[in-house]
């Protein structure tokens, strides 16, 4: 049998490389919340319905609940943290704050995530594309209308930006 | 969650040796979209998880030379969804990998690990029997195909020896005039399907029946085919009454359960309208392309 206890994980989390000691049973949503400090993913429903702890990793949006960091090895994964700055926002956080797109913000950094990952590869989303780019991100307190206006202006911005 | 020991093995051997070693607590972790949270209720084996996104060659999605397609079983929902001649010649399989989950599920979940985890309302299951598909499995030494209706034995149960891996599923290349097409009923999208349909139907020159297979999901311990549709309807056309015969048919061929999601009786007869409709579906494709 093989030897338990911690295996070593090299990852990029939000550009920077980090090397360190996890166990295997550790999700990578645990890992980035405790381990790294980014509490900007949320723990949810932790069982893949409600998109409050998506991450993009290498460049595809995940649920970071169903993944071990094991698996993350070599990767690299971005969070709400590393989106954009406080001083600098991307083009997605500042659209939702125009367009009042959070009310609890609990989903908000899944759905900014959802949405930069959308607008990575749709530069013009049609609100259909849009509600099924955020299809697997609940917001609770049923502002969707607000956030697809968001995402619809942080594509606007993102053009302008390019 | 149980502590576990963790292993990416980079050959199919590896992987089957470690298997091998202790089978009854040991288990292949594809996407992992279901597996994560059989491991953390306790009901997948939990000492030995054995990582297959190391292994080389099974994810992709490659055009045979003979014709048809050979998609590996780590191929993700969201590579099958997105893939545009897939989309041209099974829309059926394209539009059922297109809601499994939502978009973070997809971009994890493998289409081995759909058909592996053997649920009978499984939606890329339904449109793969109807299309004839086959299934390679490897036993670390040599790969064998088999029919996919022959992978499952019961709801979550594979035929497949514990330490067998499915490695590839092959679409066979589409007939002429031709046409697929998949039906899904359900109360809201993120909700697994109530009854699904899918139905793969060839016409001849003379635009009558050549070939036509039709399987439901949803409706039984695993996804069936209708049984006797194929006789009944050669050489005719797909009219009212066609249409009449393969929704009766399919009802008929329906023993579902009942439960929260839905009563027997009404799945049983929505299996019969969404085989029609799919039916329908892909009569039109079939008819469009000649």
């Amino acid at each position: 049998m093989s030897a338990q206890g911690t295996l070593p994980l090299q990852i990029t989390v939000n550009g920077k490389p980090r090397t360190t000691q996890v166990e295997p049973r550790t999700s990578l949503l645990t890992f980035l919340r405790e381990e790294c400090g980014l509490t900007g993913s949320k723990r949810g429903c932790e069982e893949g319905e409600c998109g409050a702890c998506v991450v993009m990793m290498d460049g595809r949006l995940v649920n970071a609940c169903l993944i071990f960091a094991v698996e993350a090895a070599g990767g690299s994964v971005t969070t709400v943290e590393g989106l954009g700055e406080a001083q600098h926002l991307a083009p997605v956080q500042q659209a939702f704050i125009e367009s009042g797109a959070s009310q609890c913000g609990f989903c908000i950094p899944g759905m900014l995530l959802a949405a930069h990952a959308l607008l990575q590869h749709d530069t013009h989303p049609d609100e259909g594309a849009i509600r099924r780019a955020i299809s697997g991100n609940l917001c609770r307190c049923t502002g969707y209308d607000r956030i697809v206006k968001g995402i619809r202006l942080a594509a606007e911005l993102q053009r302008g930006h390019a | 969650m149980h502590d576990f020991s963790y292993h990416t093995p980079a050959t199919l051997a590896e992987a089957i040796a470690l298997m091998q070693a202790d089978p009854a607590n040991s288990c292949y972790l594809a996407g992992g979209t279901d597996l994560y949270l059989a491991l953390e209720h306790g009901a997948a084996p939990a000492g030995v998880v054995i990582d297959l996104k190391g292994v080389a060659g099974l994810e992709g999605i490659v055009a045979l030379p003979e014709g048809g397609w050979r998609i590996g079983a780590l191929t993700r929902m969201a590579d099958i969804e997105h893939h545009a001649e897939l989309q041209r010649d099974y829309p059926s399989l394209c539009a059922a990998a297109e809601v499994v989950g939502g978009p973070p599920i997809r971009n994890r979940a493998t289409l081995g690990g759909n058909l592996c985890n053997a649920s009978p309302a499984a939606d890329t299951s339904t449109p793969l029997l109807a299309l004839g598909t086959t299934v390679a499995v490897s036993d670390g030494e040599q790969e064998r195909t088999l029919p996919l209706a022959e992978l499952w034995r019961g709801p979550r149960q594979t035929t497949l020896a514990p330490s067998a891996v499915l490695t590839a599923i092959m679409l066979p290349p589409p007939a002429p005039r031709s046409g697929n097409a998949f039906q899904r009923l359900t109360r809201s999208a993120m909700d697994i399907a109530v009854v699904n349909a899918a139905v793969c139907l060839a016409l001849d020159e003379a635009g009558r029946v050549a070939s036509l297979r039709v399987a439901l999901g949803s409706v039984a311990p695993v996804v069936v085919l209708v049984e006797g549709l194929e006789s009944a309807l050669a050489g005719k056309p797909v009219d009212e009454a066609a249409c009449e015969q393969v929704r009766s048919r399919a009802q008929t061929a329906a023993r579902p359960i009942g439960d929260v999601r839905a009563s027997a009786a009404y799945r049983a007869e929505m299996a019969g309208t969404l085989a029609m409709r799919a039916l329908q579906d892909a009569a039109a494709m079939a008819g469009g392309g000649s």
